[in-house]
């Protein structure tokens, strides 16, 4: 199930992109499978049809999808990409900002920690070839 | 003018006065079906409805009702009584209008216990789900149905001109409706992605669907029959006028039964949790234009649940729902036009 939050300063675009790479990240989708359409998913979430193709765009862009005209989004297989110099860089920021606001929302550091190593390690166990 | 013979008039009589009281019973108790999170169109905290409060604003809105339905129908019966039966139609008209105006004086009383409805929004990811009973088999058998008495009007027929207008106006009927049935299966933004409150939801979505199928193959048997049968057996084609009211009191009291998006159904009382901030049907009150029209066009949805009332309604900031109001409006047009070409001259 895919939830956004219409309220969030994140935009629509991106909250669909991160929930649907967050279901592929955890393979509840094989390669080959197909996601709903643009159409039916912006139905759905009650959006308009463009922020639902740029998600999607997104993903294709970062090799997840295969975008078909008429035929949907279809999911691909995508290889392990290797971690450049800019990719921890590039989380560090977001990261600093979500534990800062666990922290200011009464969370303590240390179930944060765990939080995140329990994610992790169930993604990776997933994704593990 | 023609005039028509007293059983007639008497049928049609009862039919529209039976309209008028059942409009008025559907008033009545209208704020009690819908969603438990929205009064009167705008959302408000799911207890509400029952404080003193909400039931000081249903108890005006259902006098100003009672007082607006008794215009209606003196208006009705002088209306007949001066100007005979061409007026007929004008008493529900009246009524609705009033019942209008009573709901939207409620509403404003409304407005200022008025909460933000829940800005997340779910999707289920999985394939679509069968909404169609009897899947499109069953649809296409009123067009069936269409193509055999067009097909014996066009045999044995003996006024091409009643066939050719029967096969338009049904023909364009049937593709308004058929496009509804198809609008419900791929077009509604459903309010619960996933728990019980999605699986009445869904049963709700496909009485809806069995309720426009049912019309059109009402619709397409009533204008075969009244074609078919020899002219002038007024009673036995008049018998189709109570018929017609019976059919519309038998669907609004299943989709009554239901409640807006199953929110009657039994298990809703069970499950039914005081959230904050409420659901409502996750769509903000200022988007609901007078309460009853939604116009959102950041909203790709076409079919939206109605805030007043059981069914949908639809987004009219979307191009489709243009192009169905004109599929929808166009079947009357062409009947009404080609009963008006009956009174111009005949050329010889």
């Amino acid at each position: 199930m895919l939830r956004i939050d219409l309220a969030s300063r994140v935009p629509v675009y991106e909250q669909i992109a991160n929930g649907l790479r967050a279901e592929l990240v955890s393979g509840k989708f094989s390669p080959g499978e197909k996601l709903p359409t643009v159409r039916t998913l912006a139905i759905n979430l009650g959006v308009h049809h463009n922020t639902v193709a740029e998600a999607y765009r997104q993903l294709a862009n970062e090799g997840w999808l295969e975008l078909k005209r008429h035929r949907g989004a279809i999911v691909r297989e995508r290889d392990h990409p290797e971690a450049g110099p800019d990719t921890m860089e590039r989380f560090t920021r977001p990261l600093r900002e979500l534990v800062a606001k666990g922290l200011a929302d009464g969370l303590s550091p240390s179930s944060l920690a765990r939080e995140m190593i329990e994610a992790a390690r169930g993604l990776e166990e997933r994704t593990a070839p | 003018m023609t005039h028509q013979p007293i059983e007639t008039q008497v049928i049609i009589a009862v039919t529209i006065g039976g309209m008028v009281i059942l409009n008025a019973a559907i008033l009545w108790f209208m704020p009690r079906l819908t969603r438990p999170d929205l009064y009167f169109a705008v959302t408000v905290p799911p207890g509400f409805p029952d404080e003193p409060d909400g039931k000081s604003i249903l108890s005006r809105y259902r006098k100003e009702l009672i007082l607006v339905s008794l215009i209606a129908l003196v208006v009705f019966v002088a209306g007949i009584a001066l100007l005979g039966m061409r007026f007929g139609p004008v008493g529900p008209l009246i009524q609705t209008a009033a019942g209008f105006l009573a709901f939207y004086r409620a509403r404003k009383r409304v407005l200022p216990h008025a909460v933000q409805p829940t800005m997340i929004r779910e999707a289920e990811l999985q394939p679509y789900t069968r909404i169609i009973p009897g899947g499109w088999i069953a649809a296409s058998g009123p067009f069936v149905l269409l193509a055999l008495c067009t097909g014996y009007l066009w045999i044995h027929g003996s006024s091409p001109a009643r066939g050719i207008i029967y096969a338009v106006t049904m023909t364009v009927s049937l593709i308004g409706l058929t496009v509804l049935l198809y609008g419900l299966a791929h077009w509604v933004r459903p309010v619960y992605s996933g728990g019980p409150e999605r699986v009445r939801e869904l049963q709700f979505r496909r009485t809806v669907a069995a309720v426009i199928l049912g019309a059109e193959y009402y619709l397409t048997i009533q204008s075969s029959w009244l074609l078919l049968v020899p002219p002038h057996q007024g009673l036995i084609s008049l018998g189709l006028f109570p018929l017609a009211l019976i059919f519309a009191l038998v669907v609004i009291l299943v989709l009554a039964r239901f409640g807006q998006g199953g929110s009657r159904l039994a298990s809703a009382r069970k499950s039914s949790t005081a959230s904050a901030p409420p659901v409502g049907d996750r769509t903000a009150d200022r988007y609901w234009k007078l309460g009853v029209f939604y116009f959102n066009p950041d909203d790709s949805a076409i079919f939206i649940e109605k805030r007043f009332g059981l069914g949908y309604s639809l987004n009219f900031a979307r191009p489709t729902t243009w192009g169905i109001m004109a599929l929808l409006l166009i079947a009357p047009l062409v009947a009404v036009l080609a009963h008006l070409t009956q009174f111009l001259p005949k050329r010889v």
